[in-house]
């Protein structure tokens, strides 16, 4: 006789209670927390996990053109880069800094230009780095030009997605850096890559915290209540919004959201009712069936091929999200910034705006996305004062957080390993 | 009312009231307006403008995307606050997500054109 009381299970949607968390190859025990609120663990990420790794700064469409360009603050490298693309059509990146004192050469965000001059003295340079222009050189004591182009950052190129390394001869290539995962999800259909919509927040928290909120769906039922939880869980069927699958590929790692097959706009959503164009299920963004097909089709989607799948999120050590849906696809950047400081980029890809139904629907979307984030944020300053109080050293977590175990497991080799090569066993 | 008081097209009247408010150029704006009004105001802008929101739609579907008449385009503008106040009343029963933090650390720092805004 059990004290407790037996639900039956379920006969719709069977969940596959296998162990994500064994299956890939992890301990099961509490995590420290020390990673998320020291200081000198956040400086240990910078030189051995930032200045190491490939980041994602971005995609080629941000150059569409010869001689293309934009820049970005990466402030743990404390850093501004500058990506061009030259006039041999190749992405390039350089430190966005003048040979001659020092000074930030453009200070655009993005534009057009075969050359570059730094306002300072009107130093200038082409965008293959090369410095081209000097006022006044015959003053200047032995001045070789071919020396004082601006400073390269390798740069390479994966399936549009453009990834810096910081050190001068990096340890390993983009390739052997993204691994199984790389070969896996290479040949992914994108679309919708007419327009953006970005969402940002500078907060209070460490970086792992919101990266880690992106990596479990746990949470999904109880602090995103009206915002995701009707289209993510389903109250008999899938009540914590368990992971369809979850995985870890290499250093990196996706799991498949469940979407709720039955969902609809509740008889009171007029507005949602109104402007939503929905084809397959799940309330992030309008399908297109189409592309929907030609997504889910591929092998590395949707793994187990479950037919209550709504979106993929995989998670590229250390800070970049590539989200898949049926609506399409986003990003997140979760830049650290300091211990306790996160600067978030999440970016949302959606088509043209078609009509005035669909601009209804795309506002719709954003401003369901910025409550999502704005949940989110207040959550992890929240949790950064709970860690930082000292009150606990360690976390309990389910299997359903395999991912944020892995992300754990991953960071330590990266701190501890001496050769990247060593980290990336 | 004066004729400069008049800015939406004829037979939207019962609107005027709130496009000082609501009627706004991006995203995050409507976003910021929605977040800091009372659950009251929300819910009275949100009652107006969905009764009469599948007209107002027919009407702005008159016209190119991005090439309203500015009375028209106000309107459009009402609409896509109407998205903002749905949030409030249809998903939180509060102005923003409960027990968030207001100032926001969150901006909308690109909307969809056209009225989405960048900052």
């Amino acid at each position: 006789m059990s004290a407790v009381i037996e639900q039956p299970a379920s006969t719709k949607h069977v969940i596959d209670e296998r162990s994500f968390t064994h299956a890939a190859g992890l301990a099961t025990g509490p995590v420290s927390v020390e990673p998320y609120r020291s200081p000198e663990f956040f400086e240990l990420e910078r030189e051995r996990v930032f200045k190491r790794a490939w980041l994602c700064v971005g995609r080629v469409e941000q150059l569409p053109q010869v001689n293309g360009y934009f820049t970005k603050d990466i402030e743990i490298w404390k850093a501004s880069v500058l990506v061009t693309r030259d006039k041999h059509d190749r992405v390039r990146a350089f430190h966005n800094v003048c040979s001659h004192r020092g000074n930030l050469v453009v200070n655009q965000s993005c534009g057009v230009a075969e050359r570059l001059v730094c306002r300072y003295h009107n130093w200038q340079y082409r965008n293959d780095g090369e410095l081209i222009g000097v006022p006044d050189q015959k003053h200047f004591f032995d001045l070789d030009k071919k020396t004082c182009g601006l400073t390269p950052i390798s740069c390479e190129v994966w399936e549009g997605f453009i990834f810096l390394n910081h050190q001068r001869q990096p340890e390993v290539s983009l390739a052997e850096f993204l691994g199984p995962f790389g070969s896996r999800y290479a040949g992914i259909p994108y679309f919708n890559l007419d327009e953006t919509i970005v969402i940002q927040a500078d907060f209070k928290a460490n970086w792992k915290l919101i990266a880690d909120a992106f990596a479990e769906p746990y949470h999904v039922p109880s602090l995103h209540p009206a915002t995701l939880a009707p289209g993510f869980a389903h109250p008999e069927e899938n009540r914590y919004a368990r992971p369809l699958s979850a995985m870890a590929h290499g250093i990196h790692r996706h799991f498949s959201a469940y979407g709720n097959p039955h969902y609809v706009p509740a008889p009171t959503s007029k507005v949602e009712a109104l402007v939503y164009v929905q084809d397959t299920g799940g309330v992030l963004g309008g399908d297109d069936s189409s592309n929907a097909a030609a997504l889910t089709a591929h092998p590395a989607i949707n793994p187990t091929k479950d037919p209550c799948w709504s979106a993929d999120v995989t998670w590229i050590f250390p800070n970049f999200n590539i989200d898949y849906s049926t609506g399409g696809f986003w990003t997140h950047e979760f830049w650290p910034v300091a211990h306790d400081r996160t600067h978030w980029t999440l970016k949302i890809y959606i088509p043209k705006t078609m009509s005035i139904r669909h601009r209804l629907q795309l506002e719709h979307y954003a401003c369901r996305w910025a409550e999502v984030v704005l949940e989110d944020v207040t959550n992890c300053e929240r949790i950064q004062r709970g860690l930082e109080s000292g009150a606990k050293d360690t976390m309990i977590l389910q299997d359903a957080e395999m991912l944020i175990r892995h992300s754990l497991h991953v960071l330590d080799k990266w701190v501890k390993a001496d050769r990247v090569a060593d980290a990336l066993r | 009312m004066t004729a400069a008081s008049l800015s939406l097209p004829p037979g939207y009247e019962e609107l005027e009231a709130f496009v000082p408010y609501w009627a706004l150029d991006s995203n995050d704006q409507r976003r910021a307006a929605r977040s800091t009004a009372t659950m009251a105001d929300i819910q009275r802008f949100y009652d107006a403008i969905v009764a009469r929101a599948e007209q107002a739609i027919v009407h702005c579907e008159q016209f190119t995307l991005g090439q309203m008449p500015p009375a028209s385009e106000r309107l459009f503008k009402l609409l896509l606050a109407m998205n903002h106040a749905a949030i409030a009343v249809e998903m939180h029963g509060e102005p923003r997500a409960h027990e968030s933090t207001w100032p926001s650390a969150v901006r909308i720092t690109q909307g969809p054109w056209p009225h989405g805004g960048r900052i």
